[in-house]
């Protein structure tokens, strides 16, 4: 019996105690003055180990001398680089002569046809790089950027599906735009967020600093719908066509390029939506209802899990996790969705 | 970093040289490690080299390792670089003085209960942890790491899940008589 208690104390101590566990337990405490006297002693002596870890660690330090570490070997040994040396000058030659015959063969038509350049993530990753005009991009998971290379013509246009957040170089004779299906956002020169999932039919963009003109194309020509200024947002649902308008905090909207997450009276629905991105899962509710609940919550870096659990103990919502596919349920419902 | 990515997809991308990867499996299992290695040098600094170390061998031998369970491998290897790292100090040998020091300090407590009550009562606690038998003390502290649960704990130290249950719970019962003897003869002189 004494050795079956000791098993429940820790259990008890660890919160994985079960209803039946506590019951025994409490009926072994009351039994006698000294086994309260051992329990207590016990949770004390669980409570002291806790702090044997007290030490304050620096994971960013010893990770700097990893990166290093890492990086030193990543430079090719000189055998390597002369037989790679040799490649990239063979492949530089292959370049030139197809070029010049592409360009023999182009030049009879004076029409000159651009090149695209795609950059795509997988849900769960989001890369940043630069643009040819040196204009910066973030892109987020699940996240498509088709550009012309090198900007060929009038305008600097590009084509997102999915959610990016742009710094935009200042050229004032070089418009640059964003293109998402129908609707279409104009700048000059600015920084700006623009979420454009074409599965989630909606589009919007949030202007951190500058100011950005948002068009759709009606009867296939291009309007102005609304000019925005920093701290602004619009939302457009492309498939109705309506559109709410805004004021909002552009660092939290943007927060994601720095792996934070801030979410201010946002519905769960569209918290979810955006987790599927950043952490390449999908995520359901078992009632449609259950996405409407709103709420304010902020993420710092964290995993997936922790992210979860948060978000369960904010919305009261329990949630299972079947591989990649999260099912958030309402808590005191006793079955669940079968999966196909 | 891939915050999503089960450790198994981290390690097949870590073979595809992928630097995130790495960084990602770092910073998610660097605290417990060094708590765990902390068990066996006692020494905090030592096993933040220890485990810095361990991350580059990882990176080095990426593509010659074949790693089925990549927390269990990153903690089996962890103890035994710490047991190397102890080996070659030969430190063990002042093990029966610490064992008499703690002794000292818990010779002038009034009653069991005045021990484990107040927060002075942790250090004392801490000092007789280290004089507990070293399989009960691994345990007990092991036990305290987060995110490290019984079945984890048996697969790093090669035993049963029952033993690690049983083995905590005697680690407790000892500690508390091992307090509770110090006061005895405490009284007694």
């Amino acid at each position: 019996m004494e050795d079956n208690s000791y098993q429940l104390i820790i259990d008890y101590f660890e919160k994985t105690i079960s209803d039946d566990g506590l019951t025994q337990l409490q009926e072994w405490i009351e039994a006698s003055p000294d086994n309260l006297a051992q329990f207590s002693e016990a949770i004390q002596i669980l409570e002291a180990t806790k702090s044997y870890f007290k030490q304050t660690e620096n994971p960013e330090k010893a990770w700097e001398k990893i990166n290093a570490h890492v990086n030193q070997q990543e430079s090719p040994k000189p055998a390597v680089q002369k037989r790679r040396w040799l490649a990239y000058a063979a492949a530089c030659f292959l370049v030139c002569t197809s070029g010049w015959l592409v360009y023999k063969s182009l030049n009879t038509k004076p029409a000159l046809t651009a090149e695209y350049e795609v950059i795509s993530n997988a849900d769960g990753k989001h890369t940043r790089f630069l643009l040819p005009d040196s204009s910066t991009v973030y892109l987020g998971g699940g996240s498509k950027l088709k550009y012309a290379k090198n900007f060929i013509g009038k305008t600097r246009a590009v084509y997102l599906d999915g959610e990016a957040f742009f710094d935009v170089v200042h050229q004032v004779k070089r418009p640059f735009t964003v293109k998402s299906g129908h609707i279409t956002t104009l700048v000059l020169g600015t920084s700006f967020n623009v979420k454009a999932y074409a599965a989630e039919n909606k589009v919007a963009v949030t202007v951190k600093t500058g100011k950005v003109g948002v068009m759709a194309d009606v009867r296939g020509r291009p309007q102005v719908v609304k000019y925005l200024l920093p701290n602004e947002q619009i939302s457009i649902n492309t498939v109705s066509g309506l559109y709410t308008f805004n004021t909002t905090d552009a660092r939290a909207v943007n927060s994601w390029i720095d792996n934070d997450f801030i979410f201010y009276d946002t519905s769960l629905e569209e918290i979810a939506a955006s987790m599927e991105h950043y952490y390449g899962v999908q995520i359901e509710f078992t009632e449609p209802d259950l996405g409407r609940v709103k709420l304010t919550a902020k993420f710092k870096n964290i995993s997936l899990k922790q992210a979860m659990e948060n978000l369960s103990a904010l919305s009261g919502l329990a949630y299972t996790q079947k591989g990649a596919h999260i099912f958030i349920s309402n808590n005191n419902q006793k079955g669940g969705k079968i999966m196909k | 970093m891939y915050p999503a990515l089960t450790d198994e997809a981290l390690m097949s991308r870590l073979k595809q040289n992928d630097h995130s990867a790495l960084e990602t499996l770092f910073f998610r299992h660097y605290k417990p490690l060094c708590q765990f290695c902390t068990v066996y040098t006692r020494d905090y600094t030592i096993a933040e080299e220890i485990i810095a170390n361990l991350f580059m061998k990882l990176w080095d031998n990426r593509h010659d390792a074949l790693i089925l369970n990549v927390k269990s491998y990153l903690f089996a290897s962890a103890k035994n670089l710490s047991l190397n790292h102890i080996q070659k100090k030969k430190a063990p040998v002042d093990f029966m003085e610490d064992l008499e020091m703690g002794h000292d300090i818990i010779h002038d407590t009034d009653t069991p209960f005045k021990i484990l009550s107040g927060r002075e009562s942790y250090n004392r606690i801490l000092t007789v942890i280290d004089t507990l038998p070293a399989s009960q003390r691994q345990v007990l502290l092991m036990s305290r790491i987060d995110n490290l649960d019984k079945q984890e704990i048996a697969a790093i130290l090669g035993i049963s899940v029952r033993t690690v249950e049983t083995t905590l719970y005697q680690s407790i019962k000892k500690l508390r008589l091992l307090l509770k003897g110090y006061h005895n003869s405490a009284s007694g002189s």
